[in-house]
């Protein structure tokens, strides 16, 4: 992504963001609230068109003009809000969407025991993760159960190249977000690139192998995880590091060393 | 490969009971209903009157099954009535003045159901006016063309098939043909519940829209479908009232919208959209129908009618809200 800005009336959410991604990456996404995150987030998945800048996916430019295109091209998220449905099965959200179908007199219908199937192997091979029954309601499911259903959705994709983790372990207690970070170290490395979201630098250092960080829409710096300290990154994050981003328009605001 | 196993959710199973409480429910009512008349009215139970109340139920089940649908995808049409009415009047001009073939004046009347509910669709989904004031100015826009081609007259007397849909029997005279017309709009309406993306994505839409856009659907689409297809549905129920009356003038199925939420939301379709049953709108339709039937019999005022449903639909919202608020889904 290159040069990226995006504003909302007269709020400027994004401002010349550029982001890389390699395969088999994992790029670690920080900032304070309001940085732009989620919008870049939400850009790259075709739900906001940027107001400039464009976007290249192996060497080729590309449009997303929609989430469906998005899809299409193997670049799928995991929103901070999950986008998942709690009247539906864990099998019917993986699958929302992207079902699957089989023939019946030559007409198209959900292949609803092969959804079932393959969902829950996923969720228990590739993400470790057991249901119990399959076939309950979505909101009956624990929060660490609903976010492995929400990547198990990523996962069905024919080829994801770019997943897209938005605050993977926000909404998780410790013990959950210790699997959750063990279930993204597994998907590290397949061929797929990852963006990990976090307001956990920890999580980042752990798992990150360049960290992003974004301040009010820009881009304020991009450290290798090895070469960096959390004192830079949280530096970054607030500003007190003289920015090389010609940053002199925000100089000035309230500048505070790091709680 | 060790796995690292997520704790697993909050086992909290329904009972069976409660979980089927959206087809219980009204079938407790159905019961408590035959009691009462079998104490002040036995004549309620002869063949005749069960297949009137029948083949009443059967029109609500056509359009009860496109209404779920539009139900559960956080829409409502009230303007189903008028599109009845506009379809079966343009078929009626079709053949009366215009010697149209019959058939294809049938299929004319479904093509302007259709279009209407084309129209609703895209005004909800382009203009961006909420479901319910664009379907009740629509009624009054649909009824008033109606009104308009209809200039007055009662059209009557048409040729087959039309009377044969209406009131017809086959099987040996045993079962009318409206009824086997809406056990088969059922079956469709399951069909779709359960098989079709249509479907699925209604429940998706009505439950979390924007967890139905960020997973690709398309939801302006879906939706303009959902009134396409109650369209359709109110056109070939009007076609259906016509052939019951041999007749039809401007003016007919008035009550259909309110009469059909209500059977819907009474079998256990949350109103607000995200939840459908099929099966709980063949209880609501017969429910329905049995009451408007009891009040004929009992020689009460037609307007008691519309105090009957009005009060079924209050009296399901109110406690099918209840048993959300403690935290337990009447339905699924």
């Amino acid at each position: 992504m290159r040069g990226i800005s995006k504003h909302f009336g007269g709020l400027q959410a994004l401002k010349d963001v550029d982001l890389t991604l390699q395969a088999g990456e994992l790029l670690g996404i920080v900032g304070d609230n309001g940085a732009g995150k989620s919008t870049l987030i939400k850009v790259l998945t075709g739900v906001y068109p940027p107001d400039e800048g464009g976007i290249v996916l192996n060497g080729e430019p590309v449009r997303i003009p929609s989430r469906r295109a998005s899809i299409d091209l193997g670049i799928d998220a995991v929103y901070q809000n999950l986008a998942l449905v709690d009247y539906l099965t864990a099998p019917q959200n993986v699958y929302l969407g992207n079902e699957l179908k089989r023939s019946v007199l030559g007409i198209p219908v959900l292949d609803n025991s092969g959804m079932r199937k393959n969902a829950a192997a996923i969720l228990r091979e590739r993400l470790g993760v057991a249901l119990g029954d399959i076939d309950q309601m979505t909101f009956n499911l624990s929060g660490g159960q609903r976010q492995a259903v929400a990547i198990a959705r990523a996962l069905i994709q024919e080829k994801v190249r770019i997943l897209i983790l938005d605050e993977p372990t926000a909404a998780l207690g410790p013990e959950e977000s210790r699997r959750m970070l063990e279930v993204v170290q597994r998907l590290k490395g397949k061929e797929m690139g990852i963006v990990m979201i976090s307001h956990q630098l920890e999580h980042v250092f752990e798992l990150a192998d360049r960290i992003m960080v974004l301040r009010r829409g820009r881009l304020a710096g991009v450290r290798s995880t090895a070469h960096t300290t959390r004192q830079e990154i949280l530096g970054l994050i607030v500003g007190s590091i003289a920015d090389y981003q010609a940053d002199a328009a925000v100089a000035g605001a309230g500048v505070s060393v790091a709680p | 490969m060790s796995v690292p196993a997520i704790a697993a959710g909050r086992e909290r199973r329904q009972p069976a009971f409660e979980r089927y409480l959206n087809i219980l429910g009204p079938l407790a009512m159905i019961v408590a209903i035959g009691v009462v008349m079998a104490v002040f009215e036995p004549r309620f139970f002869r063949i005749t009157n069960i297949r009137i109340i029948l083949q009443d139920a059967a029109i609500y089940m056509v359009l009860g099954m496109a209404m779920t649908l539009v139900i559960t995808g956080a829409g409502i049409d009230l303007s189903i009535g008028s599109i009845a009415a506009l379809s079966a009047i343009i078929m009626a001009i079709f053949i009366k003045d215009l010697n149209v073939a019959v058939y294809a004046a049938m299929l004319m009347a479904l093509i302007v159901g259709v279009g209407c509910g084309l129209v609703n669709g895209l005004i909800i989904t382009l203009l961006r006016v909420p479901d319910l004031i664009t379907t009740l100015s629509m009624d009054l826009v649909f009824r008033g063309l109606a009104l308009v081609l209809a200039a007055g007259a009662v059209l009557q007397r048409f040729p087959e098939p039309i009377p044969a849909i209406g009131r017809g029997r086959i099987l040996g005279d045993t079962v009318p043909i409206p009824i086997v017309i809406g056990l088969v709009v059922l079956l469709i309406g399951v069909f779709i519940y359960r098989y079709t993306p249509l479907g699925r994505y209604a429940i998706a839409i009505g439950g979390n829209r924007e967890s139905a856009m960020l997973s690709g659907i398309n939801v302006r689409r879906n939706k303009v479908y959902h009134y396409m297809l109650m369209g359709g549905a109110a056109a070939l129920a009007g076609i259906m009232l016509t052939g019951r009356l041999n007749a039809v003038q401007a003016t007919v199925a008035e009550g259909f919208a309110l009469h059909t939420i209500a059977a819907v939301v009474v079998g256990g379709t949350v109103l607000f959209g995200g939840r459908g049953t099929m099966l709980g709108t063949l209880v609501g339709v017969i429910l329905l129908s049995m009451v408007t039937n009891a009040l004929v019999i009992l020689r009460m005022a037609f307007f008691w009618q519309l105090v009957a449903s009005g009060v079924i639909i209050v009296a399901s919202v109110s406690f099918y809200s209840y048993l959300e608020r403690r935290g337990k889904g009447g339905s699924e």
